[in-house]
């Protein structure tokens, strides 16, 4: 029995004019499958066919050929939907409801009983922070609280499968962070994640495989670490070298015939600088932090 | 507007409906496989039937829990987003109104009119256009924003969207409704004047079946037209034989109301037109012309009267509806004896007219079951017969055929007819017996003054006293006595009780000096021989019925009594009047040389009152109604069209169902008149008028009206699509009109035609927005 919780093949999408005129084709022959329990990336620049390929397994959009299974059934079959959640590119929900109630709704159109619906609220307002807002109403919501209960409602049928459009979008770098840790947390459930993003840092940290399409063509497709992996270089890590240490290290190097060899200090990236100062700026209150403080902290110490 | 609606034929209704829907169905979905195949080649057949599989699996696994979710939140919509501000509204309407519509001089029942027009009135066009663009814009702004997508990546079925959606909507119209309708009737109580308040109630009436009887005697569909263009009114000759002849059937006790004093009676209301031909005094013209009611029960008429058709015939007819069997013999004898000398002075008319009376007079005692009418029936049926032989040869020799007219077997048959006429007299007499009751005029004005009520009312007691007639009086005799016989309350050993005076006063409600004359001729009689006591009961000495008996009597005028009153006698109004439950009352003009128009609606028994209330919730449940079939469609049409598009398309149905739909109907059955839409474009284009017709050569005209034609069957297709909104609105004219709401004929079809569309509209939109690409660029 086959793994693959998706199965695409040969899938097209052409789009056409009222007249039936062809506009576009934003999906050219796509095949791929999706394992049980990965987190697999759809990546690509705009227009080139990510979100319409999630639309079409959502059965938002029909395809103009090819098939698509998704759990075992095919995309125009509404009950695949019970084990699917779904997180759109934008929260688009009832603003007009607050957060308990949209949980409560959405919840109601997977015949879940009041009680399940219930505790499965509190445990998803609990999980995305919304304790003290869940009774206002979503129009009163910032672009990442509408995020988050966003999120909320995808997971409200606790589902086996996780479509996320842009999960990052909109949500400063907390919430970033605290997405990329719940879909680290979903694929250790063992529920299958499958997102489309911009975001290829945020890609790379989370998914397992990624598929880059361009155009509507599939241009790559694989494991994050096979593809990102230089296989003709290699790097050294230490702790800090003195001048003589790095240039005996050099002359082992040309001893060797290595060439092109480079001394730095590694850098940490911004998110973590970020995250880093937002925690220790909630430790240390009024106080500012000069360059060489952060610099002289290192990569993932105090400052 | 008429009240007297006709009942609504759900047989009919149900089979229209199972065959438009039917053809709809297969039309759609080969049209469906159609476009298919087109867009997908050979592969569509397999898309078509796994889309028609899927959705018929998502109609049967709809979930009521996800629909009440779905409703729920457009409750929950409506609500935050303030569409109930329609009361605000309401209630501003409400303040200000009665300083233009109360007018305290005007009549009781206009007053009352008019501010129950204008509340039903606001109520529905209040809500109506809100309905209207909450209907139409609530899909496609879900999908515009797409909260939609959020509700469709669930287990929610599209179908289930669309049920819920209109639902909910249905939910919030109801509760604004039942909220307006209640705080109107609050506000209508309060602004109608003391004096006006009697009117405030729901008459119920029970129409009958009208026919008219011409001056000369003669039976006819319509009466004399006086020279009005609106022909809804036909008029009777005062003074004359003419009369309006009502026929009320299915009369029970529950037609009778009770008055101050605990007496039964039938309220018999009218509204007719006065119509003067001379100018008479001041006097006569305010009190208006003259009308008297007779009820009357006559089978006779029912048998004989369609044989009056024919001028030659109608002596004859004349006097056995007269019951003068006899007299009636020697006028068919007469007319055979024409038709042997001289058969050619009848004209053909009177031929088939006779045959044709023959043939309904024949039917009628046939229907009757009774055997004292059996062999007379048989022998009328048989003259019909021959009566229809000489018509067929005669329109054969017309036609330039040659054929032999069989006048002498036609007169044989109708002689044998006169001569059982004189031996079935007496059974004829008592089996077809006439009743007829007087009751006192009344007058039919023509003006009304300030708050005068223009309707008549007339309240007949259901114990009938009057002055009866001769064949009236040998019945009655004749009943009576029978069943006091039959009783033994009539003798005491051999000669009469004592107190049988005394009896028939106090039990059969005949005067003193009657009653004393009636014992009297009886003990007369007694004595004679003509009467004799057998086995303890009176008989008619030689077998004569007792109807026979009493007939010999007053046409000897041996019954005449001292009283100057004449024989008042009293008759049960249900069960001697109205037998079978079927009254007839007929309404004559009085006045010399004027006449009064009437309509079937014009005349109609009042039953006991309704509270206004009743009528009122009635009229909103017809205008919920409406309003949730317009959510129907428009939730339907927004399914595949945006917003605006979508009110467009469900105003425009909206408008041709409520001002059009008649229109199509009568231009289809061709009661309207024109020229089609394409000759018509030709003659514009040709400045010709329709007289003298298009100015192309005879093919060009078939293309044209063949075009026309087609176009007709599309008018066809529209009139059935389109709903009749007329039928919703019928409600409000009864109780602006301050009659009750009839369930069966006038909600019952709103319901109806609810459901005829709400099934079809529901599996269409859910179709439309399963088979939609929500994303689609």
């Amino acid at each position: 029995m086959s793994n693959a919780v998706i199965e695409i093949r040969n899938l097209s999408k052409i789009y056409r004019d009222f007249w039936g005129r062809k506009k576009v084709q934003a999906v050219k022959s796509l095949s791929l499958d999706v394992m049980k329990g990965e987190v697999f990336g759809l990546l690509g620049p705009n227009g080139s066919g990510k979100t319409t390929t999630m639309k079409m397994l959502l059965g938002l959009l029909f395809p103009t050929s090819g098939e698509m299974t998704i759990l075992g059934k095919p995309a125009s079959d509404v009950s695949k939907n019970e084990r699917i959640g779904y997180l759109p590119e934008e929260s688009y929900l009832y603003r007009f409801l607050n957060a308990d109630e949209t949980l409560d709704f959405y919840g109601r159109l997977f015949n879940m009983t009041a009680a399940d619906r219930a505790r499965r609220s509190d445990e998803l307002i609990e999980m995305v922070g919304l304790g003290k807002a869940r009774r206002r109403q979503l129009k009163e919501y910032s672009k990442g609280m509408t995020r988050r209960i966003g999120l909320a409602q995808a997971l409200i049928n606790d589902p086996d499968l996780v479509l996320l459009d842009e999960p990052t979008s909109g949500l400063d770098p907390i919430g970033t962070r605290e997405m990329k840790d719940l879909i680290h947390q979903l694929k250790a459930q063992g529920k299958t994640v499958v997102m489309c993003s911009h975001q290829l840092a945020d890609v790379q940290d989370v998914c397992d495989r990624i598929a880059v399409l361009f155009q509507g063509e599939l241009k790559v497709l694989g494991r994050v670490d096979e593809l990102l992996e230089l296989r003709n270089e290699m790097q050294i890590r230490t702790t800090n070298l003195s001048e003589e240490a790095m240039a005996d290290v050099r002359k082992v190097l040309e001893k060797h015939n290595v060439k092109d060899v480079e001394f730095s200090r590694p850098k940490a990236d911004l998110e973590q600088l970020f995250l880093r100062t937002v925690r220790e700026s909630g430790e240390r209150p009024g106080r500012r932090f000069s360059t060489e403080e952060v610099a002289a902290s290192g990569k993932g110490g105090n400052v | 507007m008429e009240f007297d609606i006709r009942p609504y034929n759900f047989a009919s209704a149900t089979l229209a409906w199972l065959i438009l829907a039917g053809v709809l169905a297969a039309l759609g979905l080969g049209l469906s496989l159609v476009l298919s195949v087109a867009r997908n080649g050979k592969g569509g057949i397999a898309i078509f039937s796994s889309g028609l599989v899927g959705y018929l699996n998502d109609i049967l696994s709809i979930s009521p829990r996800r629909i009440l979710a779905l409703t729920q939140l457009t409750l929950k919509e409506a609500v935050r987003r303030k569409a109930l501000l329609v009361f605000v509204l309401f209630a501003v309407l409400l303040m200000f109104a009665g300083w233009f519509i109360a007018d305290a001089n005007e009549r009781p029942e206009l007053q009352v009119s008019v501010h129950v027009t204008f509340l039903l009135t606001a109520i529905s066009w209040l809500i109506l256009p809100a309905v209207m663009f909450l209907s139409c814009w609530a899909l496609p702004e879900d999908i515009r924003i797409r909260s939609l997508h959020t509700v469709v990546t669930k287990p929610a079925r599209r179908l289930e969207i669309v049920i819920g959606r209109m639902a909910g909507l249905g939910v919030v119209t109801l509760f604004v409704l039942i909220v307006m309708g209640a705080i109107g009737l609050f506000w209508l109580t309060r602004r109608i004047p003391d004096s006006a308040k009697s009117a405030l109630n729901c008459r119920v009436p029970v129409f009958g079946e009208l026919y008219f009887i011409s001056s000369e005697g003669q039976p006819q569909e319509v009466g004399l037209n006086v020279g009005d263009v609106w022909a809804y009114r036909s008029h009777i000759l005062g003074n004359s034989r003419a009369r309006a002849v009502w026929v009320f059937r299915g009369l029970d006790e529950s037609c009778l109301t009770r008055n101050a004093k605990g007496e039964e009676e039938l309220q018999l209301e009218c509204r007719f037109e006065a119509f003067r031909t001379v100018k008479g005094s001041e006097r006569s013209i305010l009190q208006g012309i003259s009308a008297q009611y007779t009820l009357a029960s006559n089978p006779r008429e029912e048998a004989f009267g369609m044989l009056a058709q024919s001028e030659t015939v109608r002596p004859f007819a004349d006097a056995l509806r007269d019951g003068q069997y006899r007299n009636a013999s020697d006028r068919l004898k007469q007319l055979t004896e024409r038709m042997r000398t001289a058969p050619g002075e009848l004209r053909p008319a009177d031929y088939f007219g006779l045959h044709f009376g023959l043939l309904v007079s024949g039917s009628v005692l046939q229907y009757k079951k009774d055997p004292r009418l059996d062999d007379l029936a048989k022998l009328l049926m048989d003259a019909s017969t021959a009566g229809q032989a000489v018509s067929e040869a005669q329109r054969t020799v017309e036609n330039g055929g040659n054929a032999e007219i069989p006048y002498a077997a036609f007169a044989d048959s109708l002689d044998l007819i006169a001569k059982a006429l004189v031996e079935k007299s007496s059974d004829l007499m008592e089996a077809l017996p006439r009743l007829e009751v007087p009751l006192a005029s009344f007058h039919v004005a023509e003006y009304h003054d300030g708050d005068e009520d223009s309707t008549n009312l007339t309240r007949v007691p259901r114990k009938l006293k009057f002055v009866a007639d001769y064949e009236t009086l040998g019945r009655f005799l004749s009943v009576t006595v029978d069943d006091w016989n039959g009783s033994g309350r009539l003798l005491e050993g051999n000669a009469f009780k004592a107190s049988l005076t005394d009896d028939l006063v106090k039990e059969a409600k005949i005067s003193q000096l009657n009653a004393e004359r009636l014992v009297e001729v009886l003990n007369e009689q007694l004595s004679g021989g003509s009467l004799v006591i057998d086995g303890g009961k009176l008989k008619v000495a030689d077998n004569r019925s007792w109807f026979v008996f009493f007939d010999d009597l007053i046409r000897r005028e041996a019954l005449v009594s001292a009283d100057t009153q004449g024989w008042m006698i009293e008759r049960d109004l249900l069960n001697d009047v109205a037998k079978n439950g079927e009254l007839r009352v007929e309404v004559a003009c009085i006045n010399d040389q004027m006449y009064l128009g009437m309509a079937r609606p014009d005349l109609f028994i009042r039953k006991a009152d309704q509270p206004f209330w009743a009528g009122y919730w009635k009229a909103l449940i017809n205008i919920a109604l409406m309003l949730l079939l317009i959510i129907v469609l428009g939730v339907t049409v927004s399914c595949i069209v945006k917003g605006p598009v979508a009110l467009f398309f469900t105003l425009t149905f909206f408008i041709v169902g409520q001002f059009f739909h008649d229109f199509m109907l009568r231009k289809l059955d061709g009661i309207e008149k024109g020229m089609g839409t394409v000759e018509s474009a030709v003659l514009i284009a040709q400045h010709r008028n329709p007289e003298v017709g298009m100015d192309v050569s005879e093919t060009a005209q078939n293309v044209v009206r063949a075009a026309d034609k087609s176009l007709e069957g599309v008018l066809w297709v529209f009139s059935n699509i389109v709903p009749d909104f007329t039928i919703f609105n019928r409600a409000a004219a009864f109780v602006e009109n301050r009659f009750d709401v009839p369930l069966g004929d006038v909600v019952l079809p709103a319901v109806v035609v609810f459901i005829g569309f709400l099934i079809p509209c529901i599996l269409i939109a859910g179709a439309l927005l399963k088979f939609r690409e929500l994303e689609s660029k």
